[in-house]
């Protein structure tokens, strides 16, 4: 007598709900990513305000300066002295007036008027004002005119 | 003669190479995220030097001072010759005697009038964010919109 042997149960594994999750994953982080926060400087802390809005008209030309404080993990500072925080460098406010320059000539190059270009000062709640107000004295010599002061709203 | 049946070949397509493109694009999003508070601009007017003297004063500015320790804290908060104390209420004090001396939310003479922030030099920054904030308004019922005060504000000079 001829026995058929039942057939084999499948040893590959449905991938349909992982594939969903996943996607659906990926559509959330792209929806929360924020890419003009790229200039944005975590070891600046924000001074907060309630009355700091998202501009409602964007800004075309904005140059985005970080200064703040070297700090331990505790919150501590590691210099007195504060310093601008440039993508993988850090400078005194003094050493910064070079590359204003440098940037106010890039902009000219570009045939952008520097009155277009808003200087956005991202300064930490502790940086001394004096030392604000001598970056936007800087600023002015490389003939910037426009700046705002960046703040961040209470959270909830 | 026994002929033997070819196998039908297998219609299920490979997903192992999106799997892997899809789980990389996971891990980039999952690393690049950046969870930080929604952030606002205050803006200031700061022309060059020599560039407002020219300017006609129809309107005197609003001189708000403020002093500060020895450590940067506010020490003194005043409004023209006015004591409003330090601390919060003194933020509050000072947001209503501006709404005072504009006569009135949104008022005309709110595009007129300038606020002139003069700050000690080592003052903490932001001291200088809550003058500049109870200065330029405050927000609707809703606690959406802007009721705005005034719009000009400008630094005095700092001397360290």
């Amino acid at each position: 007598m001829k026995f058929r042997s039942p057939p084999m149960p499948s040893a590959e594994m449905d991938m349909t709900p992982m594939m969903d999750l996943t996607f659906q994953l990926i559509s959330f982080f792209m929806m929360v990513t924020n890419f003009d926060q790229t200039q944005v400087d975590e070891r600046v802390r924000l001074p907060t305000d309630a009355l700091a809005k998202p501009p409602e008209v964007r800004v075309e030309h904005q140059l985005v300066v970080n200064i703040g404080y070297k700090r331990a993990k505790d919150g501590t500072r590691l210099d007195p002295q504060p310093f601008v925080f440039l993508s993988g460098e850090e400078l005194r406010i003094p050493e910064y007036r070079s590359r204003l320059q440098q940037e106010a000539r890039v902009y000219q190059a570009k045939e952008v008027n520097l009155n277009d270009v808003t200087i956005v000062v991202r300064a930490d709640s502790d940086v001394p004002t004096g030392q604000v107000q001598e970056f936007i004295k800087m600023s002015q010599d490389a003939k910037f005119e426009k700046f705002t002061l960046r703040a961040q709203q209470p959270i909830d | 003669m026994k002929i033997k049946q070819q196998e039908p070949a297998s219609l299920q397509q490979q997903t192992t190479p999106m799997i892997d493109v899809t789980f990389q694009l996971l891990t980039f999003f999952m690393f690049t995220l950046r969870i930080v508070g929604p952030e606002g601009d205050f803006n200031i007017n700061m022309p060059p030097p020599g560039a407002g003297a020219a300017k006609a004063e129809i309107l005197p500015d609003i001189k708000v001072r403020l002093l500060a320790d020895q450590n940067g804290n506010l020490a003194s908060l005043k409004l023209g010759d006015r004591q409003l104390g330090i601390g919060p209420g003194a933020f509050q004090l000072l947001n209503s005697e501006i709404l005072k001396l504009v006569g009135g939310a949104n008022a005309a003479r709110s595009t007129d009038i300038e606020v002139e922030i003069d700050a000690d030099y080592n003052l903490h920054f932001d001291n200088v964010v809550k003058a500049i904030g109870a200065c330029t308004g405050r927000l609707g019922p809703d606690g959406k919109t802007i009721i705005r005060y005034v719009e000009k504000i400008k630094f005095a000079p700092s001397v360290p």
